[in-house]
């Protein structure tokens, strides 16, 4: 069975992209436009990897991933954080809220690609 | 390398280190707490298991590795070597063997030898006081691997793997609630390489009540076959980077790669952890956690480390890359100073360049008597550009040797700190006049004397604080070092501010000594040069620095060695200065030859003041007392006819006539009056006249040392050779002026002794 990948990101774009070249690598994925919305898609499916921006409108990733690790069915799931600039302060934020993989926009399809498949192969 | 040479070298080291840790052993009941005992028997283990992880020996990597465990919590101070300890780790040793042996051999490890692995850890467990998990077997142990990793695994035995990278991965507890999958960077691993075998270690597990469902208790051991460089393995980890250790050793193939990536870098000025990082043996983040332990070690208090050494111990690089890697960066830093135009140049040849040089002035000395005899004005020019030039090389070629004083000055930071310590006085150094240069020869063999001066000067010149503070000196002593030219000699003095030298305690023990007599009246220079007089020691009690009364004595032994002398000046309460005054160099110096009767000697030209004529007249108002009235001094002079008991010159003037030229024989024509000179020489600021028939003049001097049957002749220092094949014998003024004063000394009472 294919593993499921939770995209959360403001843009669009960046959702689509990921997703395409995610799903060709055989992974499903679910979207998500905000940290809002995400929370609400963890209804209990399971996911297998979390891909979550910071900066977004209504809940930010960094509170969005906190909220995550409290939720019992998704205290193990990996979370990949991606960031504009590697801040040291946002990084150690983050890492205080579970996130442990970081990738740095801009990037390309394939360094998420492997970036991935370093946590979870399809 | 061929595998099986590695895999020889493997069995060969083991074997070395298990003798050693045997030693170690049975040496550590005696002495629990020798913390290098501990280290030798941890550093045995840890090694032969790094190495047998290389060669996929996963069965020895197992078992030394429970052993290790142990070993790390006695080197942490958490458990107490008892006898038991030792006779389990004995008998952990002896199995070791066994393993190693079956390595060797190449044949499978035997079902016994398994059972006595599982019996060893087991025993080793009991006496760490470690809760014995879950029953463990070897099989279990050894074939316990990451049941969904693609991994090929056939039996303890299976052969040499030398070809693979050997990972070693210990994941932190957390690692589980970071969301952090350890299997699955295994598993991607798979993705870009072939993981040959896998271990899982076992050995953290708690007791079943400790035992947290959500935390990470396993370690890995990974033998794995890729053609990715070292730095993409680590990128493969780069997410448990902080929640994991995470050891990456190349395949012994590669390190053969890697050393000569090394040796093909051009030479540029790298740090030791930059050329690492270049040939790929290194990742810059393990470098960045090497340095943080480094730091972190010094911090702590504990001995500086190299990075090298951190590198190594960490199993991070093998230590034959690191060598290599050092050796490249000494070339490159030797190479450097080669750009600052300076060569290297064995002592040797300038040794012999220098005696070339000797021969060479020797020569020209010959040819210029030659171009003179025969009158020829264009051979006399010649011979006269010649002869500059030649001084002009001789002057380049002693130049060559001379070394400054300063690093010889510097070693003394460490002796004074050092000793200040023992002695339990605060001394301090100074150090002047660093940069005089003197002959390199003479460099060499003037540390000796010189560290017995400064530690005669510390113990018994420097008083306690005590003392010193009662006196309202400050609390601190301070020694001088100093260095300067004078008068073509080099002076050296130490000089301190202590109590100086107490003159009624050295005249009671020369008297106690028998040294002199007890009605002897004696100058202040003469009570001083009692110290360095055999067998002299004036020391209260005896220590490990002075006090036996041999150094002193052999300070002048040595410094007389040299062609120098040794001078003390002292003021009670004051502090005293020994004064060493050597000749600048031990090979060609400026001479001034003169003559007596058919005999030349040679006055060296730096320690002539100025030559006057003695006339019958001053022989006359000298009252038959040998001294002559020099502008108002009084100048004692010296015959150096009686000295050397040289015949008459009338028989001279014959045989002159024969070896010299028409010249000569006219002059002694012109003067049929017996003419003398008198040389007027200064050393140390003592003068003296020699009394001569000719001056020749100046005359570069290759100085000969006598041969030992002349060994105790006095007055004279050496010989050369003339240019006309003849030998003149080299003057040694410092003995003839010193034997001037004595005879001052004895005609006159002591106030009345020349001006020095």
């Amino acid at each position: 069975m294919a593993k499921t990948i939770l995209i959360v990101d403001d843009s669009a774009s960046l959702r689509q992209v990921v997703s395409i070249a995610l799903k060709g690598a055989g992974y499903d994925i679910i979207e998500a436009f905000d940290g809002k919305d995400a929370l609400s898609k963890l209804d209990g499916r399971k996911i297998h990897l979390i891909i979550s921006d910071v900066n977004m409108p209504n809940m930010d990733g960094i509170s969005f991933v906190k909220a995550a690790k409290q939720l019992p069915a998704y205290k193990f799931t990996p979370v990949i954080m991606l960031t504009t600039e590697a801040g040291a302060d946002k990084k150690a934020a983050g890492q205080a809220a579970g996130a442990k993989a970081w990738v740095v926009k801009p990037f390309q399809p394939a360094q998420m690609l492997t970036a991935v498949s370093m946590l979870i192969l399809p | 390398m061929n595998l099986d040479d590695a895999l020889d070298t493997f069995v060969i080291e083991s074997r070395e280190l298990l003798e050693n840790m045997e030693a170690a052993l049975l040496q550590i009941e005696q002495s629990p707490d020798d913390a290098d005992l501990i280290n030798a028997i941890f550093r045995a283990a840890h090694t032969i298991k790094g190495s047998a992880g290389l060669f996929g020996q996963d069965h020895l990597v197992t078992f030394t590795h429970s052993a290790e465990n142990v070993l790390d919590q006695v080197r942490g101070g958490h458990l107490a070597i008892s006898g038991e300890l030792v006779a389990v780790f004995l008998g952990v040793c002896d199995h070791i063997g066994t393993l190693v042996d079956c390595v060797a051999e190449k044949r499978p490890i035997p079902e016994e030898a398994q059972a006595r692995s599982v019996e060893l850890i087991q025993r080793l467990k009991a006496v760490s006081g470690e809760a014995t998990p879950a029953p463990t077997t070897t099989s279990q142990l050894v074939e316990h691997v990451a049941p969904e990793a693609a991994c090929v695994r056939e039996g303890g035995g299976e052969g040499v793997e030398t070809g693979n990278w050997h990972i070693s991965l210990r994941f932190n507890p957390d690692v589980l609630k970071n969301g952090m999958d350890p299997v699955s960077f295994i598993r991607y691993l798979g993705t870009f390489g072939r993981i040959v075998s896998i271990v899982t270690l076992t050995d953290a597990l708690p007791g079943i009540a400790e035992f947290d469902p959500e935390d990470c208790y396993l370690g890995f051991e990974i033998n794995y076959e890729t053609e990715a460089d070292k730095a993409a393995i680590e990128a493969a980890f780069e997410f448990v980077r902080d929640d994991a250790r995470i050891r990456i050793l190349p395949p012994h193939s590669l390190v053969d790669e890697y050393l000569a990536l090394i040796q093909s870098f051009p030479e540029e000025d790298l740090r030791l952890g930059e050329i690492l990082i270049r040939c790929g043996t290194l990742t810059r983040h393990e470098l960045e956690r090497a340095l943080e332990t480094q730091t972190q070690a010094r911090d702590d208090g504990a001995d500086a480390q190299r990075i090298g050494e951190v590198l190594v111990a960490q199993n991070l690089v093998q230590p034959a890359v690191v060598e290599a890697a050092l050796q490249k960066q000494k070339q490159v830093k030797e190479n450097k100073t080669g750009d600052a135009s300076l060569i290297r140049v064995n002592a040797d040849k300038l040794d012999e360049h220098i005696n070339l040089i000797g021969e060479l002035i020797i020569a020209s000395a010959g040819i210029n008597l030659a171009a003179q005899k025969s009158g020829q004005p264009d051979l006399l020019e010649a011979a006269s550009l010649l002869n500059r030039l030649v001084e002009n090389i001789r002057d380049s070629a002693l130049q060559l040797r001379m070394v400054q004083i300063g690093a010889t000055f510097n070693k003394f930071q460490r002796v004074v700190r050092d000793v200040s310590r023992e002695i339990g006085k605060d001394i301090r150094l100074e150090i002047s006049g660093a940069d005089t240069e003197l002959d390199k020869t003479v460099v060499e063999k003037i540390g000796d004397p010189l560290t017995h001066l400064v530690r005669n000067s510390m113990d018994h010149g420097i008083e306690p604080a005590d003392v010193r503070l009662a006196a309202g000196k400050p609390a601190h002593g301070t020694l001088r070092l100093n260095a300067y030219h004078d008068s073509g000699s080099i002076v050296i003095e130490v000089s301190d501010d202590g109590g100086g030298l107490n003159k009624a305690r050295i005249l009671a023990k020369a008297i106690d000594r028998g040294l002199i007599k007890p009605d002897q009246v004696l100058t202040d220079d003469e009570i001083h040069g009692l110290i360095f007089e055999p067998g002299f020691s004036t020391a209260a009690q005896i220590n490990n620095l002075s006090g036996r009364g041999v150094g002193m004595d052999v300070v002048r032994r040595n410094i007389i060695a040299l062609r120098g002398s040794v001078e003390i000046e002292s003021e009670e309460g004051i502090g005293a200065t020994m004064r060493i005054r050597l000749p600048l160099t031990l090979a060609i110096i400026d001479g001034f030859l003169v003559e007596v009767g058919n005999s030349s000697f040679v006055v060296p030209l730096e320690m002539v003041v100025e030559c006057v004529e003695l006339t019958e007249a001053e022989i006359a108002a000298s009252q038959g007392r040998d001294q002559l009235d020099l502008r108002g001094e009084v100048l004692p002079f010296i015959r150096l006819r009686d000295l050397f008991e040289i015949d008459e010159p009338a028989r001279a003037h014959n045989d002159q006539r024969h070896s010299t030229g028409a010249e000569e024989d006219l002059a002694t024509v012109l003067q049929p009056v017996k003419r003398e000179n008198v040389v007027v020489v200064n050393y140390a600021g003592h003068r003296a006249g020699l009394v001569v028939d000719n001056l020749q003049g100046e005359y570069q001097t290759v100085i000969r040392p006598l041969g030992a049957v002349f060994s105790g002749l006095q007055g004279i220092s050496g010989f050369t050779i003339l240019g006309t094949g003849m030998v003149a014998l080299i003057l040694d003024v410092p003995g003839l002026v010193k034997r001037v004063a004595r005879q001052e000394t004895q005609t006159h009472p002591p106030a009345r002794a020349l001006p020095a």
